[in-house]
């Protein structure tokens, strides 16, 4: 979809732009100025911002991984010491488990849950705007530190889940984000439940599929299950590649809640320790700024790794309908 | 680009011929108040100094001053912890006072063991506060709640302890405990090393105690919960993390906890009755006394900072004049300055008083004071609160807590 149409978009309107710029009657006295470069003056802002707060912070932490800089003296050159380090590392170890189980258990239950929303309200649902919004809501807040106290209090000793469950007979219930066991999946249930994002990409994607085919199909005498199988997932196919991509990587940087509910521990027992939460924790908390740098890099070959086996695996799954 | 850099870099003087000052601490919102009351008082007297203040809770405190310090933009006069002086002094962060003592800054009065903590190699990178010690606060109406007698803390053993909490659970109605967990916090185990003879860390900055030790440590812990003498694992990890605010002792769901001593006037405000507090439990049955005077906090300059003549006299102020001694009281410890620490002790409040008599009771008793511990003491601690937490959830036995123990500590201060 987006391979094929992009080559014709640029051939055929910058022609159509120039012209109406020329009959312009308050066009700046610039005349050595041409398309390419207005569009360039207006895009200065964000590159600068690119350049001094996103590019030059990258190219710093590239050479800060190769020293030992510890925040108040200067950085001393190691060489590749922070990477063999962390080899020999087993909090590095236990974040990336964490981090993995956590992506690899709440991007599928997030994605599986806002793909079902999105099919029932799909359907027509009356008044469809109401809970569009009320199922966005969350993705709003769900990275937000209001509601990862929230989340301490509902899951603790004596909050809301074991007061009900209190009520109703159970005893002698742990406190689910205090818990080695259970505090990892308590934050797994707080990302599946901001699935409003995905959905409502997923619902635009759904308005997209032409009804014909559905009908066609129906007059054959597929059933609803055939249906979902034969027409939506493969029509649907680029969509959940892009909410698969984006949420995966999002899921990498998790950091708030875990952050939070931990009290910046990681804890209890290192059992939410995220990556980037050890990251930051080596960083700001141990003075230990070229090793973090490193860990960032790292984490940036993971994810990009990843990103890069996604989309090669789209190959084989991802239907754009043009091919 | 110029205008960002220039808009950090911080505080110059002011046009008028003012000089500013930024000064940093941590603290509950009590101590914000009272600083704020210091601040201005200082300032009526020095019309030339004008302080701005910067102030969060412990643990974005450090996190912040990192930061800062990477920006080469320390606060010219910051609130400091024994666990971090070495980190910024070893790297040249902070000021050598030694230059502006006698004249500027008089140390005279300071009680000489104390204001000894706060030097490297003979230079002077911070000036304690004030003093106060690690402690067991005891609530003697859940006591009595559970129909056992108070502890004799001149005696008592580590048995003694464990077998008085469990009791206390028992006897209490269920969300009662007779202890909070003693093991997150590394000081409670430092304590436990000096009574063996050893040390956390020695004078070289090394680690000071044996593996045995540690994990005996450690077993005490196990015993605790596993005799109920304090709540389930989840819950202390809970309650812990609570701080404070949140203790078992301040929310009257507990006999027992190890605070230090400063903290006894919050933790008796939150129960609404009087606590006692009580010696570690094997001061006398142990090889020897574990407790000391610690410095409560420090502080410190900035080496970079524009005004540090300044600086020295805004520290000489807040250690040595009676009008700050009578503001902060013992927020910040009983005062170092021996004469203020008389002359305040009867405008201290009741919880301050008894906390003053306490200090002065065991006096005799302690041994001197650690010297300060070396850079990577602040990740120490993180240490033992996540050993402490596998041991309690059973992932690790005491002996390989120990040994954990060990390797991350030593990389952490190597």
């Amino acid at each position: 979809m987006l391979v094929t149409d992009e080559p014709q978009v640029p051939s055929e309107s910058p022609p159509v732009a120039t012209r109406r710029t020329r009959r312009w009657p308050f066009r700046p006295n610039l005349p050595s100025l041409g398309e390419g470069k207005v569009a360039y003056l207006f895009l200065t802002p964000w590159f600068l911002g690119l350049l001094l707060i996103t590019l030059g912070p990258i190219l710093a932490s590239a050479y800060l991984s190769f020293t030992d800089y510890s925040l108040i003296g200067a950085p001393e050159w190691t060489g590749g010491d922070n990477y063999e380090r962390m080899l020999s590392d087993p909090r590095f170890f236990q974040s990336l488990k964490v981090t993995f189980t956590y992506v690899f258990v709440s991007v599928p239950l997030q994605l599986a849950f806002a793909l079902a929303l999105a099919l029932v309200l799909d359907k027509g649902v009356r008044g469809l705007a109401f809970y569009r919004s009320a199922y966005y809501l969350p993705s709003l807040l769900g990275a937000s530190v209001a509601v990862a106290i929230l989340w301490r209090q509902i899951f603790g000793s004596n909050g809301l889940i074991n007061t009900t469950l209190g009520a109703i007979g159970f005893d002698n219930l742990p406190g689910w984000v205090s818990t080695p066991d259970y505090a990892l999946g308590t934050l797994i249930v707080l990302n599946v439940w901001t699935f409003g994002a995905p959905m409502v990409i997923f619902l635009a994607g759904l308005r997209q599929i032409p009804r014909m085919y559905y009908e066609a199909a129906s007059v054959d005498g597929a059933g609803r299950l055939r249906q979902f199988v034969t027409i939506t997932l493969p029509l649907l196919s680029p969509i959940i590649f892009f909410n698969l991509v984006l949420q995966t990587i999002s899921a990498f940087q998790t950091f708030t809640q875990s952050f939070i509910v931990s009290g910046g521990t990681g804890g209890p027992a290192d059992s939410t320790l995220f990556y980037t939460l050890y990251l930051y924790q080596r960083g700001f908390g141990n003075f230990d700024m070229g090793y973090a740098s490193a860990l960032a890099w790292v984490l940036l070959l993971i994810v990009g790794g990843l990103t890069a086996v996604n989309f090669l695996a789209s190959k084989y799954w991802v239907f754009y309908g043009d091919d | 680009m110029a205008v960002t850099v220039s808009a950090c870099g911080g505080s110059a003087g002011g046009d008028d011929g003012t000089v500013t000052l930024r000064m940093s601490w941590w603290g509950s919102d009590s101590r914000h108040q009272l600083t704020q009351e210091l601040i201005d008082a200082f300032e009526a007297e020095h019309p030339g100094i004008t302080i701005e203040p910067e102030f969060t809770g412990w643990d974005d405190y450090w996190d912040r001053l990192a930061t800062s310090a990477a920006g080469n933009n320390i606060p010219d006069v910051m609130q400091h912890d024994t666990r971090y002086v070495r980190e910024y002094a070893d790297r040249g962060a902070l000021l050598d006072l030694s230059e502006y003592i006698p004249d500027t800054l008089d140390t005279a009065r300071l009680d000489p063991a104390v204001l000894s903590t706060g030097e490297v190699d003979g230079a002077t990178y911070a000036i304690p506060t004030g003093i106060n010690a690690y402690t067991i606060v005891a609530d003697p109406k859940i006591y009595q709640q559970a129909g056992v007698e108070l502890p004799d803390d001149e005696t008592w053993s580590w048995d003694d302890f464990i077998d008085t909490a469990a009791e206390i659970t028992r006897n209490t109605p269920n969300n009662i405990y007779g202890t909070q967990d003693i093991g997150f916090v590394e000081t409670g185990f430092e304590v436990f090393a000096r009574q063996h003879g050893e040390a956390m860390f020695t004078e070289d900055g090394e680690l000071g105690f044996s593996d045995e030790t540690l994990a005996e440590w450690f077993r005490i812990v196990i015993k605790s919960r596993d005799r109920k003498a304090e709540p389930r694992p989840s819950l202390s990890v809970e309650t812990h993390a609570g701080g404070v605010d949140q203790a078992l002792v301040g929310t009257n769901k507990g006999a027992m906890g190890s605070w230090w001593s400063n903290e006894l006037p919050t933790l008796t405000s939150s129960t609404g009755h009087e606590l006692k507090l009580l010696r570690f439990p094997g001061e006398s049955q142990e090889q020897q006394a574990g407790m000391y005077y610690k410095p409560a906090m420090f502080w410190a300059a900035s080496s970079r900072s524009e005004h540090p003549e300044e600086a020295a006299t805004f520290i000489n102020w807040l250690v040595n004049s009676p009008e700050a001694a009578e503001i902060q009281l013992s927020d910040r410890g009983l005062p170092i300055n021996t004469k203020l620490r008389e002359q305040i002790f009867d405008k201290l409040e009741e919880p301050d008083q008894q906390a003053g008599e306490f200090l002065k009771e065991i006096g005799p008793d302690l041994t001197d004071p650690p010297p300060l511990p070396p850079p990577g003491a602040g990740e120490v601690q993180d240490i033992m609160l996540q050993l402490n937490e596998q041991v309690l959830f059973g992932q690790l036995t005491p002996d390989q807590a120990a040994q954990r123990f060990r390797e991350q500590a030593s990389a952490a201060i190597g």
